[in-house]
């Protein structure tokens, strides 16, 4: 198990590697560069950056050179100083500009897996078990719609009936007095009682195909001869439930956990930006809008590095769980 | 004072007679209250005045402080103004509020420059040599006195610094060399310039020319070599790459967030940022300048309101939605485009705001740019035809245009200075906007574009179909997008095909940058700025005369690169250096009166209907805003209007 572990730690460097060029050759990709879509910007607003600072800037920030030693210049900073670069933008160290973010992306992503599987897991259960009675067809339809509503048109529905109705602000994921306060007990209280807004919006559209999925699965698993054995040596049916089918179910889940971040990252762009929540969504999209690659690239990177630890961990649990899987 | 909004004589007239004269340009009013200047403060600042926090009142204001009269009255301390800034690169909507404190500054009317942190100025005849008398005992916010020393620092070891910036900011140069700032005394700085610089005074009030008043020596010394040796370990602790990086991040420049982003540096604005503009920001708090240098004509310290808080939204219908539940004070960026303006006028009474009128400085709603450089020798030589391009501008229906897009509030319209401007030249401004399909048929015919084709388009003598396509931006203009599609059946009609190329921004500058595009459209410039920009004038702006790019970069390179422009674009470009350094505006609008007649003859952009007035809102609480202003980036609005004097009821 800790030569498996090993060895796969060793691969994520070259990994990581071809990902991180991947990633800086496709911010590249589109026209222009950063000054470019400076320039634009500012010209939306009937702005005007004078020539001369233009030209400055782009010599100034390197983007006159070929890609590849812009390329190599920053994965060497990374490499030899943890340094990610400045932000264009911002004029900030990259490095400053992540890291809250990341972990508001975390908490959020986290607290809406677990709402997700809170909710999706015991209704996929119940379907399976209660197959064709009238619960099962109301949970179907109900998941089925929360799949069906778009989750930023939820967001504006939310935030409209608030806003007008109540005259209350749902956006962001603090209040006033806490945005730019120091981390606190207050402060995370206040965030959690911001939390549940996206969570929810987030979690609908998730349950559904959990439900699903969960539901197929125990299908599958309360049919076959052990369960038979188990409910006729007299095992109260809870406890068989819980006890294997379900465990067994529960494999795609765990083998998913991968996926889940980058997902929820991508996934919740939207509804992050029509929300105002300050997680990393907004600032990704921003950042390959405005082609601040060395932003945009770090975001990358990370999330593809959380992938990549997200799958090692999702075998290592699988392993744990499922005793028909072995690592050699 | 509203009339006077209304009418808007020629941009620079008084203000060059008045810089001559060397007058302060204080009103009466404001010389009587002279003697009661530093009367009253905010209360917050009393208190600490009181408890020796803070100085007392009279030894931070300066022995002269510029006299402000309220647009409507005078006001009352407290308040905190609410605005919003969408997600980032928004840091000029904090400009437009905070950061017009330049040299000079503009009046109400856009007609004229004003004294501001310079109490007064002397210009010589030939506009070559300017010299600013300075406030006696101004201060920075932080406290620290405001010097010549400053504005020598500014532009001396910053801007003419050529770690920091490569070339000089065009607003502070003329004919390729940047001006020469020496110190006479304290409070006396003088500009030299190698040519006659007419256009300086203008440039220093726009958001551009604030280079001078923009660095604090006291503060900035310390990241820059000159003085202070050790300034690698700074670079060092703050893990950026240079000196110049560290710099820019600390002190920031005219236009970008980190202007905003450093509590630490010491301005002259009325707000000081204390939350301040970074990446991941979520709103950006300022707070009162207890050593802001303004009063108003009782004598009472400005600014009124205590604090700014802009929000960051990331997307604009959630800042409409603020808007029409009331939570935000001021707002016009963002918000005020045409389709929301039904959205936000229904909404008043809930939000509690009324709607400002805001004149655009542009004079063109959608200028319809033809390549007349077109890489391909076929095309190049149908757009540079005049008849053709008449052809086209006869055939386009702008009253229909008008009515569908612009819900009627615009006229046929061409180019130059708008009908209220002096500059006003008739025929630029209206030739070939009437529609006249047979007219338009019989130039096709005539030259050369007879032959039809089997889709009923006109064909090319070799063989081709006449066709190009227009490029746009829909996310920026979703009105040209419809326009367009307007202008595409109108041309159908004539047999002209075109096509509707709507692109991503940054795709839209580079094919201009690389001179790939056949056509483009943008809104023109000119209707109030005619001389800040005169793109649609002559081959001026190199990434805006989208008519002839070539042209443009052969103009401002003294033609080292580009292409070679004809004969009449030249002399326009002699005219137009010409008229920059004339400081008499009368002769100047003659000279621009030259190039506006060449302009009409070539004909050279097809101009749809005139720039349309936007709007704003403001809360009903919210007082001494004026109901009518320009909207331009040269008169950054609100800016100029003064928020210092706005107060809450």
């Amino acid at each position: 198990m800790l030569k498996f572990i090993l060895k796969r730690l060793a691969w994520m460097i070259p990994s990581l590697l071809a990902v991180s060029f991947l990633a800086f050759v496709l911010i590249q990709l589109p026209p222009g560069d950063f000054v470019t879509s400076y320039v634009a910007t500012l010209a939306a607003s009937n702005e005007i950056v004078d020539q001369n600072t233009a030209r400055d800037l782009r010599e100034r920030f390197g983007l006159d050179q070929p890609m590849f030693v812009q390329y190599v210049k920053w994965i060497w900073g990374i490499v030899t100083r943890g340094d990610f670069g400045i932000s264009f933008e911002w004029q900030q160290p990259v490095s400053g500009l992540i890291w809250e973010r990341m972990a508001l992306t975390l908490i959020l992503t986290v607290s809406t897996l677990i709402a997700t599987w809170a909710i999706a897991l015991p209704i996929g259960v119940y379907s399976a078990v209660r197959k064709y009675s009238i619960g099962d067809y109301l949970f179907t339809l109900l998941s089925f719609l929360g799949l069906a509503i778009p989750s930023f048109l939820l967001a504006l529905v939310l935030m409209y009936v608030a806003a007008v109705h109540f005259g209350q602000d749902v956006g962001g994921l603090f209040s006033e007095e806490f945005q730019n306060a120091p981390w606190s007990w207050a402060k995370t209280v206040d965030l959690i009682h911001h939390l549940w807004i996206p969570v929810i919006i987030l979690a609908v559209s998730g349950t559904a195909s959990l439900i699903r999925v969960m539901r197929a699965n125990m299908l599958d698993e309360i049919h076959k001869p052990y369960v038979v054995t188990a409910r006729a040596k007299g095992l109260s049916e809870f406890r068989l439930l819980v006890k294997y089918p379900v465990r067994l179910a529960l494999n795609p889940f765990i083998s998913t956990i991968a996926w889940l971040l980058p997902n929820l990252v991508s996934g919740s762009i939207v509804v992050a930006i029509v929300l105002n929540l300050p997680t990393a969504a907004p600032l990704l999209l921003q950042s390959l809008m405005a082609q601040d690659m060395y932003l945009a690239g770090a975001f990358v990177l990370l999330i593809c590095g959380l992938t990549l630890v997200g799958s090692l961990v999702s075998d290592i649990l699988l392993a744990l769980v499922d005793p028909r899987i072995r690592l050699e | 004072m509203q009339e006077d909004i209304m009418r808007r004589p020629g941009l620079v007239r008084r203000s060059i007679l008045k810089g001559m004269a060397g007058m302060a340009a204080l009103p009466l009013a404001g010389r009587a209250a002279f003697a009661q200047a530093g009367k009253a403060e905010a209360p917050e600042l009393a208190k600490l005045a009181a408890e020796g926090k803070l100085p007392k009142l009279a030894d931070r204001l300066p022995a002269n402080p510029l006299v402000v009269e309220p647009f409507s009255k005078v006001g009352a301390y407290g308040g905190s103004l609410r605005r919003g800034l969408r997600g980032s690169s928004d840091h000029n909507g904090i400009l437009r509020m905070v950061g017009n404190q330049g040299l000079v500054r503009w009046n109400l009317q856009f007609t004229e420059v004003r004294p501001n942190v310079a109490e007064k100025w002397d210009v010589n005849a030939d506009a070559t040599e300017f010299t600013f008398y300075l406030r006696k005992g101004m201060k920075w916010s932080d406290g620290k006195p405001f010097t010549a020393d400053d504005i020598l620092f500014s532009i001396n070891d910053c801007v003419l610094n050529t770690d920091l910036y490569k070339s000089a900011p065009s607003q502070l140069s003329i004919g390729g060399a940047p001006a020469v700032v020496t110190k006479v005394d304290d409070t006396t700085v003088k500009f030299t310039f190698k040519q006659p610089y007419a256009l300086f005074l203008e440039q220093l009030a726009t958001p551009l020319g604030q280079h001078p008043t923009l660095f604090p020596k006291h503060y900035g010394m310390q990241f820059v070599p000159k003085y202070n040796p050790n300034v690698a370990d700074l670079v060092k602790a703050a893990n950026v790459s240079g000196w110049p990086d560290l710099f820019r991040a600390k002190m920031g420049d005219i236009e970008i967030p980190s202007r905003w982003g450093n509590p630490d540096k010491p301005t002259l604005d009325p707000w000081v940022v204390t939350e301040p503009y970074v990446g991941g920001a979520t709103r950006v708090v300022m707070k009162r300048n207890p050593y802001f240098w303004q009063v108003d004509t009782a004598g009472n310290q400005l600014p009124y309101i205590d604090q700014l808080t802009f929000g960051i939204s990331q997307d604009v219908e959630s800042l409409m939605l603020d808007v029409v539940s009331g939570k935000i004070d001021i707002q016009d960026r963002h918000v005020n485009s045409l389709p929301n303006k039904p959205t936000l006028a229904k909404n008043r009474e809930k939000g509690g705001y009324r709607l400002l009128e805001l004149e655009p400085s542009g004079a063109q709603q959608c200028q319809i740019y033809l390549n007349m450089t077109h890489k391909d020798p076929a095309m190049r030589a149908m757009f540079a035809n005049k008849e053709f391009r008449k052809a086209l501008s006869l055939g386009i229906d702008r009253k229909e245009i008008i009515e569908l897009v612009y819900l009627g509030q615009s006229e046929p319209y061409q180019a130059g200075p708008r009908p209220s401007h002096p500059w006003y030249h008739e025929k630029l401004a209206r030739q070939n906007t009437q529609l006249d399909k047979a007219q338009a048929n019989a130039i096709l015919d005539k030259i050369g574009y007879d032959k039809k084709g089997g889709d009923g388009f006109r064909l090319r003598p070799d063989g081709q179909k006449v066709f190009f396509a227009i490029d746009v931006i829909p996310t920026l203009y979703p009105d040209l997008v419809d326009t367009l599609e307007l202008v595409k059946r109108h041309w159908a009609a004539i047999g002209v095909d075109v096509k509707v190329n709507t692109i991503e921004r940054t795709l839209y500058y580079t094919r201009g940058d690389a001179n790939d595009h056949d056509a483009a459209v943008w809104p023109g410039p000119g209707g109030l700025d005619p001389m800040f920009d005169p793109r649609d004038f002559f081959a001026q702006h190199p990434q805006g005369s989208r008519y002839a790019i070539p042209w443009t970069l052969w103009y401002v390179s003294n033609g080292k690169d580009g292409q070679e422009p004809p004969e009449s674009q030249k002399k326009r470009m002699k005219l137009f250096d010409d008229a920059r350094a004339t400081a008499d505006l009368a002769k100047r609008g003659a000279i621009m009166k030259q190039i506006f007649d060449i302009c009409a003859d070539e004909f050279e952009t097809i101009g749809v209907c005139l720039a349309v007035n936007t709007f704003g809102v403001v809360k009903n609480n919210l007082q001494n805003v004026p109901p009518k202003t320009p909207d331009s980036w040269s008169w950054p609005n609100p800016g100029p209007a003064m928020p210092q004097q706005f107060f809450f009821t």
